[in-house]
């Protein structure tokens, strides 16, 4: 207990005696590089279809994460996700998803995410930037919290999106009756510093 | 001497849920073999979205039916059927009781092995009966259309069954479930 209270007197003294300094008394620094850990990161995404939710990730993507609390002038989120990876655990949506009217696979492989600008919420981060699916860029704002972690950094966040806008229901799964407009993205991203090369 | 406990016709929750039963019923092969034309794709998903959540009604009423049934004894049969006759009608309703249950059943637990959730009406979600397995779908799908195939042959047998007691034995059969019948029938 004493020592405690000891330890609680000194820090409350460093502090002081740092803020009579003029220093900031938590670590501040420049944004660090990040890349998403393939095997851990976990991205996802969520409808309702016929009334019911279904769920599928996707299993490859590339997110290079440049970001640190004080520094959001330079943080910057480029994600490239390969769409072909997604998996809903049944292969005979995952194969109507990837056909022509819905992601369209063949013409358009990869989507791609990167932000334009950062600001602090009361929760974490709203990250405001565009993203690129089926060949159509709309603006798409991510809400997400960043924990610095001993080996990096934990990344999670969610966005809502609607399907339509993007194109992707062609022909009768342009009704939202069977599969609803709105989607829901979720991401758990474990970051590993990786410089720019 | 009747029994007094025993009535004379069905009652009209009895007729209630009998005629609304075979109407869903009727209802489901309509729209199973729909869904069955048509190729995968948003039509098909919304002509099965229907179905289960009409098959989740079903199951419901089925529920609620067969602890009306226990609490209300049906009507006494015609003394003039044989025990025999006695033994084709037990066995037919006690199968359609059983079907009751295990169509929508095998049709809710045939959708959680496929991994697509069963909603009723977009109003709320059934949880998923059994975890995902190709295998367990498979088998559940070949259970549920061999057992829709029961339950037509049983249903072509009550029909059969009840315009003979109708029109052959002349007998309160057929108009002690019909809702506006007379149920006195006159002695020939």
């Amino acid at each position: 207990m004493n020592r405690i209270v000891m330890r609680r007197a000194a820090l409350a003294a460093a502090c002081l005696a740092a803020a009579s300094l003029g220093t900031a008394p938590r670590a501040a620094g420049p944004a660090i590089r990040y890349m998403a850990d393939p095997g851990t990161s976990r991205l996802e995404f969520s409808g309702v279809q016929a009334g019911a939710q279904f769920k599928g990730v996707f299993h490859k993507f590339t997110a290079i994460i440049i970001f640190a609390p004080d520094a959001l002038a330079d943080a910057r989120f480029d994600v490239e996700i390969d769409v072909n990876s997604l998996d809903s655990e049944d292969d005979d949506r995952d194969s109507t998803m990837r056909g022509a009217d819905i992601f369209d696979v063949a013409h358009f492989p990869t989507a791609h995410y990167v932000t334009r600008s950062f600001t602090r919420t009361a929760s974490g981060y709203t990250a405001l930037g565009s993203l690129t699916l089926r060949g159509v860029t709309k603006e798409v704002p991510i809400d997400f919290q960043f924990a610095a972690t001993g080996g990096g950094a934990r990344l999670s966040g969610t966005a809502k999106l609607k399907r339509l806008d993007f194109g992707v229901g062609q022909g009768d799964w342009k009704s939202t009756k069977s599969v609803a407009d709105a989607v829901d993205v979720a991401f758990a991203l474990v970051l590993k510093p990786k410089p720019a090369p | 001497m009747p029994n007094q406990e025993i009535p004379a016709r069905y009652g009209a929750v009895a007729q209630g849920f009998h005629w609304v039963i075979a109407a869903l019923i009727v209802t489901q092969f309509v729209l199973a073999n729909l869904a069955d034309d048509l190729p995968a794709g948003a039509r098909k998903l919304e002509l099965l979205a229907r179905h289960k959540s009409f098959g989740m009604t079903v199951l419901m009423l089925a529920i609620l039916r067969l602890l009306w049934r226990l609490k209300n004894p049906p009507p006494a049969l015609p003394s003039a059927m044989t025990p025999r006759e006695r033994l084709v009608m037990r066995g037919t309703h006690i199968a359609f009781y059983v079907l009751l249950f295990a169509m929508p059943l095998t049709g809710w637990m045939m959708s959680s092995a496929k991994n697509y959730s069963v909603s009723w009406f977009g109003l709320f979600t059934w949880p998923n009966l059994i975890g995902k397995s190709h295998s367990a779908f498979k088998l559940l799908q070949a259970t549920h259309e061999v057992l829709s195939d029961v339950l037509i042959a049983i249903a072509v047998l009550h029909i059969l069954a009840a315009l003979k007691h109708h029109f052959w034995d002349k007998d309160d059969v057929l108009r002690r479930m019909l809702p506006f019948a007379k149920s006195a029938r006159r002695s020939s």
